[in-house]
């Protein structure tokens, strides 16, 4: 596969369909969930970056519901897969009142991760483009190694609880809120120091990602973003998820995405 | 059974996921003479009861599918029956892509699709009864292989075009494409994809699929691939009783990418469970007479 970030990537497994159990469902922040599905290989096979489409499937009758793609956001011990849900609308609100012991559809991994080969890096989430570093910090903390995590939200409520973040990551998080009412006052990007050297990674709302591209481009700095887009399958059959890349061509945000280096992007059409 | 075009790509992207080989065949995403860069996002949204889409026949052209994708299917797969979607500007483009396919190996045959609404002109020979019977007859001359006509639903009656197609020579039918859509966004005042308009597949149009299937069949002989909305075995059952004797698994394998296989077992359990030897027993086997409701009780 391509390199992202210079260094050897690892290779991408297959992605598998797996009817998974919901372990447990917490609300964690406002309209905010973490649910940890019991999905051992799909678990195993994950790599920070990656995502899963999440659905209900085909069972219920009269249900519809088309799967929706979050990163994989934590990988447990026990097999567990970890996402972090915000509700934003109909689909997001149905997967948000799954209940403990109810299944779901997983299908994944899915998608480019993350290359953070030998690098030094930052993370930098806005909102729940947390959910992929708090997989890579948990990833780096357990192979002895620190990252920066420095997260973004609008305001207190939205926080995804920073004890929770320690507790799965060994990382405690630079928070920033836009209103100032929890840690500091301001903009993620508030966070950024323009005299390191370190690889960026960003995932978050589509203006952070720009912001951070002119960062990274002011300041020689090499940056991965992972982008959101809406998806029909996750897996490159419905071409539904493109973004405009620094070619022209549009590139499929799940297959040859959800991570691009910044360069490979064209920032004025995204 | 087969996964529809649009929604399985060149069947690579399934190869993990299910045994294309057991469940049947695959038409592949459409092939036009040229590459086509496809429409600008947002491309897809959920729709009640199903999706709309606006791709905009994103495909490699002609040259490209024979380099690109055409010996991944004749590699790797052995008893999967492979249809290439076809589609073009002009009677001359669609001559020219069936023409340059037909001596590779690798695909058993044509699907025509006359029925694209997400495109300039998409659905104009689907659409126009001399323009239809013109395009068959002219593409008949350019192969021997199965050539069959996917219809538009946006029509009078389907019944009249699918006797065209015959007429004109035609192995087989499609039935149906998507309907023509759109989905506004209120906050912002404009249409959510950026074609403005798209096609919408999925259990909303299985009804239609069922309808178009079963006029298709009273008006001609032709073999008939029902399509539309079938999410699982009683679904595709209708449209096998409506006339189809092959059935198509679109939007429901972005649902669950093991929908194909469900339907194809379950036809299988329902044949066994019903005293059923061969699935032709059922084509067409509607009971044309009056309905009167469901079989079991109400509540």
């Amino acid at each position: 596969m391509l390199s992202a970030g210079g260094g050897v990537a690892a290779e991408r497994a297959a992605p598998l369909s797996r009817r998974a159990r919901l372990l447990s469902t917490r609300l964690v922040a406002r309209d905010t969930w973490w649910q940890e599905f019991d999905c051992p290989d799909i678990a195993a096979a994950s790599l920070p970056g990656q995502f899963v489409m999440l659905g209900v499937g085909l069972d219920e009758p009269g249900a519809w519901l088309l799967p929706r793609p979050f990163s994989v956001g934590w990988t447990g011990p026990g097999g567990e897969v970890g996402i972090l849900l915000r509700a934003y609308g109909q689909g997001t609100r149905a997967l948000a009142k799954l209940e403990v012991e109810q299944t779901a559809l997983l299908l994944g991994p899915l998608g480019r991760p993350f290359d953070t080969e030998s690098a030094e890096v930052e993370c930098v989430a806005g909102g729940v483009g947390l959910a992929p570093f708090i997989f890579l910090a948990a990833r780096e903390a357990a192979a002895g190694r620190r990252v920066r995590l420095i997260y973004g939200e609008r305001d207190a409520a939205a926080v995804f609880d920073p004890a929770l973040i320690a507790r799965l990551t060994g990382h405690d998080p630079e928070l920033f809120t836009e209103d100032g009412s929890a840690g500091r006052k301001g903009l993620v990007t508030a966070g950024l120091d323009p005299a390191s050297g370190a690889l960026l990674l960003g995932c978050g709302p589509t203006p952070l990602l720009r912001a951070l591209a002119a960062f990274a481009r002011e300041h020689g700095r090499r940056l991965q973003v992972s982008v959101e887009e809406h998806m029909g399958c996750g897996i490159g059959t419905c071409q539904g998820c493109v973004v405009r890349g620094a070619d022209g061509r549009w590139v499929k945000a799940c297959i040859e995405g959800s991570v691009f280096p910044a360069e490979e992007l064209d920032w004025g059409a995204i | 059974m087969l996964l529809a075009s649009g929604t399985c790509g060149y069947g690579q992207e399934y190869a993990d996921l299910i045994p294309l080989d057991e469940i049947g065949g695959l038409v592949t995403k459409a092939v036009s003479l040229e590459p086509r860069p496809g429409n600008p996002p947002h491309r897809v949204a959920e729709t009640p009861g199903g999706m709309i889409n606006a791709i905009g026949l994103e495909n490699p052209g002609l040259h490209g599918f024979i380099a690109e994708k055409l010996p991944w299917l004749r590699e790797h797969l052995s008893r999967a029956q492979v249809f290439v979607n076809v589609v073009g500007h002009s009677a001359e483009d669609f001559a020219a892509v069936v023409s340059g396919l037909d001596g590779e190996d690798g695909f058993l045959g044509y699907e025509i699709n006359v029925s694209c609404p997400n495109v300039k002109g998409g659905t104009m020979f689907g659409t126009d009864e001399r323009a239809l019977a013109d395009l068959v007859a002219r593409l008949r001359g350019c192969t021997e292989r199965p050539l069959v006509i996917k219809l538009t639903p946006n029509v009078p009656d389907v019944g009249d075009f699918a006797r065209i197609c015959e007429e004109a020579g035609a192995d087989g039918l499609s039935a149906i494409n998507t309907f023509p859509g759109m989905v506004v966004d209120i906050s912002r005042r404009e249409p959510l994809i950026g074609n403005r308009s798209g096609g919408v597949s999925g259990p909303a149009i299985l009804p239609m699929g069922v309808y178009a299937t079963w006029r298709a069949r009273q008006t001609c002989g032709l073999p008939i691939m029902g399509i539309g909305g079938i999410r699982n075995a009683e679904d595709a059952l209708q449209y096998v009783l409506a006339g189809a004797c092959l059935v198509q698994i679109g939007t429901a394998s972005f649902v669950d990418p093991g929908a194909a296989v469900a339907v194809h077992d379950g036809i299988s359990e329902y044949m066994t469970a019903n005293g059923v030897a061969r699935l032709e027993d059922l084509v067409g086997a509607l009971q044309a007479r009056p309905g009167r409701g469901p079989a079991i009780p109400a509540g």
